[in-house]
């Protein structure tokens, strides 16, 4: 999930755009991080290095890793580090913002030095996804620290995310603010123990659509009683695993009340003690899920 | 021990989704009585009505829940095999379920591979 508040960085920071981010989540599946990325990352060449050796490159029929090795810039035993070495998912949504011209070697290497310093993020969390790291980011981003039941609702967060990554793709960026429509499609769910929450996730009927196609791995075309039925679903099970997972870390048990459609303005409507809203963009539209406490 | 092909199959669930992914997994293995309820309440019902060799029950339904359903379903016949697929196998969720006679437990999202072992312990073939 570090890789998806990468993408939200880049764009809080008006580094890149919301619509080359949302191409560059669309393309990243095809991307193939290059050396000069790894090695940046690595902090073994700076970005001017990496563009002098592309700029050499360009003039002699050699490897970029050769190049590097001969301008000196690397040793042997680094270029082989650098080829085995992990390619994270920032790595591979850094690398598809240069292939676009989004970004320079150089912009890349100052953001994604920005990124890590402003979370206190190393190079193992990437790969090893720290929980309590992403704890961080997400408490930082959704600007929790003032809301009461804060570790719960990080924990529901994180969840959420982990979920959409592994249902419904990584292709999105959080985002701090997204629209919803009064008359776009919501459904809902109460989760109920010691505190009470109103769970929901709305969106346009495009959104919803692709949302729904792809949970249920088939292609739907509008948004009526099935595709409402499969993002009612995914709020089920994501709500579900949340009680297990609070059950097995707390021994707390919550209750799962069933799912009901409505509009997006009935979500907002309800009297609640406090709302947090997680606007996600997907490539295909936004998606917000809110988590009130009622 | 009979065959998984000639077994009697009830799913109760209140997504139509859910249905219809157990009925396609189903059918993969050759399964054609299959029936199917979308709340507690019509699971009751259904399985008076077919008497299943085996039943998947969500618990978050609305009308009446899937422990619900499953302690009439068990009251009246004690011999039922109910298997609770649910999201929240919580420890509660799962003792309580126990206790009022659930057979086994499914996860979800189901795993084929779970739900072809499971269906090993009832069927033959399967």
């Amino acid at each position: 999930m570090f890789t998806q508040f990468f993408g939200s960085y880049l764009l809080n920071k008006q580094i890149v755009s919301a619509d080359n981010l949302k191409k560059a989540m669309e393309l990243k599946s095809s991307t193939r991080v290059k050396l000069g990325v790894l090695a940046i990352n690595a902090g073994y060449m700076t970005a001017k290095q990496v563009d002098a050796v592309h700029k050499m490159q360009a003039t002699v029929d050699k490897r970029i890793g050769d190049i590097a090795v001969e301008m000196g810039y690397l040793t042997p035993e680094q270029v082989t580090e650098l080829l085995s070495a992990q390619k994270t998912g920032c790595l591979v949504l850094g690398q598809t913002l240069v292939d676009m011209g989004c970004l320079t070697n150089e912009e890349f290497e100052e953001a994604l030095n920005s990124y890590k310093s402003e979370h206190h993020l190393e190079d193992e969390d990437f790969s090893t996804e720290n929980e309590k790291k992403a704890g961080n980011v997400i408490g930082s981003f959704f600007k929790l620290s003032k809301t009461a039941n804060a570790d719960l609702i990080s924990e529901y967060i994180n969840i959420l995310l982990k979920n959409l990554i592994r249902f419904i793709g990584d292709d999105f960026a959080p985002i701090n603010e997204c629209a919803v429509q009064p008359t776009d499609t919501a459904v809902t769910q109460n989760i109920s123990g010691e505190s009470n929450f109103v769970t929901s996730v709305a969106g346009s009927d495009k959104a919803m659509i692709e949302f729904a196609s792809r949970y249920a791995e088939e292609q739907l075309t509008e948004n009526d009683e099935y595709t409402k039925d499969v993002v009612s679903e995914f709020l089920n099970l994501n709500n579900g695993l949340f009680t297990v997972n609070v059950s097995n870390n707390s021994g707390k048990e919550l209750k799962l009340s069933p799912q009901q459609a409505c509009t997006a303005d009935k979500v907002a409507k309800l009297k609640a003690k406090y709302t947090v809203k997680v606007p996600v963009a997907f490539s295909f539209g936004n998606i917000v899920f809110t988590i009130c406490e009622v | 021990m009979s065959a998984l092909s000639q077994a009697k199959i009830l799913i109760c669930d209140d997504s139509m989704m859910i249905r219809k992914k157990m009925r396609s997994l189903l059918e993969g293995y050759g399964v054609t009585n299959i029936s199917e309820a979308k709340d507690g309440k019509e699971a009751v019902e259904k399985y008076a009505e077919v008497l299943p060799d085996i039943t998947f029950m969500d618990i978050v339904m609305p009308e009446m829940s899937g422990v619900d359903a499953l302690k009439a379903i068990k009251e009246k016949y004690p011999d039922a095999v109910v298997v609770m697929a649910t999201s929240i196998g919580t420890e509660g969720n799962l003792t309580e379920a126990i206790r009022y006679g659930a057979s086994d437990f499914l996860q979800k999202p189901v795993e084929e591979e779970r739900l072809k072992k499971l269906l090993g312990h009832y069927f033959k073939e399967a």
